[in-house]
């Protein structure tokens, strides 16, 4: 047996040339792409890791937002409830206050109607009494009924102050003497002599018809009115009458 | 019939003999590398079958190294990655008629060996320096280190041995059945040569990776109990 040295040295240096070649062009390119592959699904793993981590973390605040969208409706919903209510009895405190004045401006209406009411009353009942004291007239005896008013007319006349009782028997002035029905002779002379006794002198007087008057005399001098009848009595009667209402 | 244990040279470069076994090596050698350097020409990070397969073998072979040395293969790979290819395809080089394995042959399985024994040394000085290989001569004590150094070469003549014998025996069994008994009676022969081959090439990975492995220990050890012993 022998050995061909010459073979063991060229085996020898084939087989470190085929490791050589080997291990540059198949363990070394499989061996990158495995850790490559390796270091890509280390990766890939690692970064699923972080988006589960993260869609966690976005679903637990999600979740915590749909908790606080859960607490800001009930807020909202006392908020409104609370507003509602306030709202409600605002308007119940308006309606009671409106009611109120309108109770209020009713009854001041009523009562002004009542006034109102009572005013065309009285002013009917002042026209149906004229009525009645016109008829009534009517069925009483003149004369003493003349006698009456011109006595009447005289103290009032009498009553006059001296400067108008003088400037009413003064030559140029004129006393008209106004009564419900013409006056005669008799009547007219006496009335001057009541007059003159009730002036102190001689007046100038004249006479016309005033059937408004009802009954009675109305003298009308240069500066003073007297009257002695019964529209006059009658007007003096309703303004106290719309006095009293008033007060 | 030649004997086994002569290598014939077929032709000669200068004063080179080449016989049939380097130049079967050769034709080893070119496959190995074209078919390596055409499969991993467009590898993607989605592998096709054939891409996968070979993954698959890098991951195994990883593994294997990792679990037998109990370090990162990467630094190993190519060496016993390529041994074990090697030795497979030549142990499978007798399916092609004509052709006789170069590990048949003593000079093969002898430089196989030989680089087993320099790896050894150059990975156990790489891993605790030359002091710390040497060191590991001693282990476990300085008695031993005529053993270890006996060791460190009959254990290299035993892988040339073993790989020489079982593949030799197996060509040559065939040989002799196939002179005797004709075509079609070696063929069982020749599948259990396949099965031989296979794990020959397995049982010389396995062990150039135990030897390397106990070299970088011994050496990456060695240095710090030295230090830690007064």
């Amino acid at each position: 047996m022998t050995v061909d040295w010459w073979t063991l040295g060229l085996q020898a240096v084939n087989v470190t040339v085929l490791i050589w070649l080997l291990a540059r062009f198949f363990w070394r390119p499989l061996a990158a792409i495995v850790e490559e592959r390796r270091k890509i699904v280390a990766a890939t793993l690692s970064e699923a890791e972080a988006k589960k981590a993260e869609a966690t973390a976005e679903a637990a605040k999600i979740a915590e937002t749909r908790a606080g969208l859960a607490a800001e409706r009930e807020a909202m919903l006392a908020a409104a409830r609370e507003a509602a209510e306030a709202e409600g009895r605002r308007l119940r405190d308006d309606a009671a206050r409106d009611i109120a004045a309108a109770r209020e401006a009713a009854r001041d209406q009523i009562e002004k109607d009542g006034i109102a009411a009572r005013g065309v009353w009285a002013a009917q009942a002042g026209q149906l009494a004229l009525g009645i004291a016109a008829r009534l007239t009517g069925r009483l005896a003149p004369a003493p009924l003349f006698q009456s008013f011109l006595t009447g007319l005289a103290e009032a006349a009498r009553a006059l102050p001296p400067e108008l009782r003088a400037g009413a028997i003064a030559e140029e002035s004129e006393i008209a003497i106004e009564s419900a029905s013409p006056l005669d002779e008799a009547a007219q002379a006496a009335c001057r002599d009541a007059l003159s006794l009730a002036l102190g002198g001689t007046p100038r007087l004249s006479f016309r018809v005033e059937p408004a008057l009802i009954a009675g005399l109305e003298a009308h001098g240069p500066h003073f009115v007297i009257s002695n009848n019964w529209r006059a009595d009658l007007a003096r009667i309703e303004a106290e009458l719309n006095h009293d209402r008033a007060s | 019939m030649t004997s086994p244990l002569e290598s014939v040279a077929l032709f000669h470069l200068g004063p080179v003999p080449v016989t049939a076994a380097v130049l079967v090596t050769w034709g080893i050698m070119l496959a190995l590398a074209l078919g390596g350097f055409f499969l991993t020409r467009r590898l993607s990070l989605r592998p096709t079958r054939v891409q996968a397969l070979l993954e698959t073998v890098v991951e195994t072979l990883d593994g294997q190294i990792e679990e037998t040395m109990r370090v990162p293969a990467a630094a190993y790979r190519p060496f016993v990655g390529t041994l074990f290819l090697y030795i497979l395809t030549a142990n499978w080089s007798s399916l092609i008629p004509g052709v006789e394995p170069p590990t048949a042959k003593l000079e093969t399985d002898a430089a196989l060996a030989l680089l087993v024994f320099i790896a050894v040394i150059v990975f156990g000085i790489r891993a605790g320096g030359v002091r710390g290989y040497l060191a590991s001569f001693a282990a476990p004590n300085p008695i031993m280190i005529p053993l270890n150094f006996i060791e460190n070469i009959t254990r290299t003549f035993s892988l040339l041995v073993r790989l020489f014998g079982n593949v030799m025996s197996g060509v040559f069994v065939i040989g002799i059945v196939l002179s005797l008994a004709g075509l079609l009676v070696p063929i069982p022969l020749m599948a259990l040569d396949l099965l031989t081959g296979a794990v020959q090439a397995y049982i010389f990975a396995v062990l150039a990776m135990v030897f390397i492995a106990e070299a970088v220990g011994e050496a990456e050890h060695r240095p710090s109990q030295q230090r830690k012993d007064p």
